[in-house]
């Protein structure tokens, strides 16, 4: 990643981050971990949205990296732990249920 | 000794139960209007979906629970411009970290993880449908 990078590009990547990031998030098994993450990612991008200095761009992408490969060590040592269920978790599913 | 008795019994008893089923069931269809059995209702058919191999997704279906999913987004203000054509960004004015999003919040419907050059195409209702029907039917079986 250079900060010559053509718009478009970035775009493309900044997508890809946005995305990678908040599938690692879901995979939180602790319910206040996971909403945090998703918020925090959510939240973030949005703040950064109309950001048009590249150096900036270029800062925040490297952060979202970083931030990223932490999620990715964090969400595995959570998947290690059993957490019990919160109230608020656990809503009627729609439809149906067979089991 | 009991253990016993009962492995003695239990084939006959089984024998029993099935005679029994086996003999009621005609009966039971018979006994059903025609009218009744035309209009089936949801129930059976979902439940024989969910045992059959050729299952898959029938395009309402899909589209139903698309719509769904689109509706309960919460950046989407205008419910009336939701249908099977609409663009997230052209007509419900999503940007493009919202429309990441709604392909995630769709995923999570049926389960399954569309890769990142796929998402990437997806920028229409109508295109999510499409690419929901043309995956595989083996994907859907345990999703209701």
């Amino acid at each position: 990643m250079s900060a010559t990078q053509s718009p478009a590009s970035t775009k493309a990547m900044t997508l890809l981050l946005y995305r990678s990031l908040l599938r690692t998030s879901r995979k939180f098994s602790a319910y206040n971990f996971r909403e945090y993450a998703l918020r925090r990612t959510r939240d973030a991008f949005r703040d950064h949205m109309s950001e048009t200095d590249p150096r900036a761009i270029q800062e925040f992408l490297t952060k979202a990296e970083n931030s990223l490969s932490m999620l990715k060590r964090q969400t595995s040592i959570s998947q290690m732990y059993k957490f019990n269920e919160q109230v608020v978790e656990s809503r009627p599913k729609k439809g149906i249920s067979v089991v | 000794m009991l253990r016993s008795s009962i492995f003695r019994s239990a084939p006959a008893a089984l024998r029993r139960a099935v005679s029994l089923t086996a003999v009621a069931s005609p009966k039971i269809a018979a006994a059903r209007p025609l009218a009744s059995r035309l209009a089936a209702p949801a129930l059976p058919a979902r439940f024989a979906r969910f045992y059959s191999a050729d299952a898959g997704l029938s395009r309402d279906e899909v589209q139903a629970r698309i719509l769904e999913v689109v509706k309960s987004f919460d950046k989407v203000t205008d419910p009336s411009k939701i249908t099977s054509e609409a663009s997230f960004a052209a007509d419900l004015g999503l940007d493009s970290l919202d429309t990441v999003e709604v392909v995630m919040a769709i995923e999570e419907e049926f389960s399954i993880e569309i890769p990142d050059k796929e998402a990437d195409e997806i920028k229409s209702v109508g295109q999510a449908i499409d690419y929901i029907l043309a995956q595989s039917d083996g994907m859907f079986l345990f999703v209701l």
